[in-house]
């Protein structure tokens, strides 16, 4: 049950998967910058993923690993002509924005090398929950991402104009995404280290 | 002259600093001389030769299927390649495969290698006179020669953004995502 809770977890602040492994980062660094690419971003992140590894996992193990590896990209590429189709009804105008990082997502590295690492040595229960989870710490920096920088950015909510003197446009930039990033990901890890600390003392005390 | 315009447009087209692409797989190469070396090879050969062979792809794809169908294309490409490297690899002897195999398997379905490919074709697409195989082949090589740029700028910084005088929570991939935005700027103000 405890081994349960530590995997469940794991994904959103233990072993998070853009500040902890820096996978999919491309996305959000250049993409991240307004909270509608953000969530048309999540949209597809969530959908390709969550669906590519459900139908890969009834993969054979017993074959060799890059023969694997290339069946796990193909499924996605298929799987992500559905998800684009009603990303274009959804999210028409992110679409034109995001541009090739959407097709990117489907061949993201957690589709690709961690499935085999990680989550298809789990019984397909215990996978999916934790692959769920995975998805919301993606999902967590992926939308707090495009609400901090669209707000300092442009000094807008959702595009609505909001009440701010001062905007820091460079934070819209790429060079904004990888400076914001490179911030959280040390806030992150003080707030990571702070929580295993206080854990290690409350033990201690025991 | 000729050769400090050309570092600005390499600079400038460079697919780490304008587009973070490939930026995890950075981190690897710059960790030391030999992955360096190794993973810019592999990277290259990669851009240079898929990039060829896409161009059949964005010259035989009808429009209408351009936008869903291409991943599909490009991901097939990119897995033959990989297979074809790995069985390449094998016939130089079992040392040399176990060495190298991992670099494949890191740069294969990466997002420098997939990004470069879409970056390439949405060029071409706005310009029909560039399509052809040796303008793909050649910005596929900008693209891995980029890539080696942006390793060997991180790798002159590597050690001291990962020394004791940086604070530990940013000691490390935050202190190089800083590191990185900060000539990502400097590139961006040469635009």
């Amino acid at each position: 049950m405890n081994e349960r809770k530590n995997s469940v977890f794991d994904g959103i602040l233990g072993d998070n998967l853009v500040l902890a492994s820096l996978m999919v980062i491309s996305p959000v660094i250049i993409c991240g910058d307004t909270i509608k690419n953000a969530l048309s971003l999540i949209y597809a992140f969530n959908s390709i993923t969550f669906i590519s590894l459900l139908i890969g996992s009834f993969v054979p193990k017993k074959l060799p690993y890059t023969v694997k590896i290339i069946i796990y990209a193909v499924i996605s590429s298929l799987i992500f002509i559905p998800v684009r189709w009603f990303a274009v009804e959804f999210y028409p105008d992110s679409i034109e924005r995001i541009g090739i990082y959407y097709p990117l997502l489907a061949v993201n590295s957690l589709i690709v090398l961690q499935s085999e690492a990680k989550f298809f040595r789990m019984p397909r229960g215990r996978m999916i929950v934790s692959l769920v989870f995975y998805i919301i710490g993606f999902d967590a920096v992926m939308l707090f991402t495009g609400i901090v920088r669209e707000f300092f950015a442009y000094g807008t909510v959702f595009s609505k104009v909001a009440d701010i003197n001062t905007t820091v446009s460079g934070l819209g930039k790429p060079f904004g995404g990888f400076i914001f990033l490179g911030l959280m990901c040390g806030v992150y890890r003080k707030i990571r280290s702070a929580i295993a600390e206080r854990k290690n003392e409350a033990k201690e005390s025991h | 002259m000729f050769l400090i315009r050309d570092l600005i447009t390499l600079l400038l087209a460079n697919l780490v600093f304008s587009q973070a692409l490939g930026t995890s797989t950075l981190f690897v190469a710059a960790s030391g001389r030999k992955n360096l070396i190794r993973t810019a090879c592999v990277i290259t050969l990669f851009t240079t030769i898929a990039s060829a062979f896409t161009y059949f792809v964005d010259t035989l794809m009808p429009p209408f299927a351009r936008e869903y169908a291409t991943l599909i294309c490009y991901t097939i490409i990119i897995g033959i390649l990989y297979a074809l490297f790995l069985l390449a690899l094998s016939t130089f002897g079992k040392a040399k495969f176990q060495a190298y195999k991992k670099y494949i398997h890191l740069s294969a379905f990466n997002c420098a290698v997939m990004g470069t490919l879409f970056t390439i074709s949405e060029k071409t697409a706005d310009n029909i006179s560039l399509r052809d195989t040796i303008h793909y082949f050649l910005k596929g090589l900008e693209a891995g020669v980029g890539f080696v740029v942006a390793a060997v700028f991180l790798a002159m910084a590597y050690k001291k953004l990962n020394s004791e005088k940086v604070p530990a929570s940013f000691r490390g991939f935050p202190a190089m995502l800083i590191y990185l935005g900060i000539i990502s700027m400097a590139v961006y103000a040469l635009k």
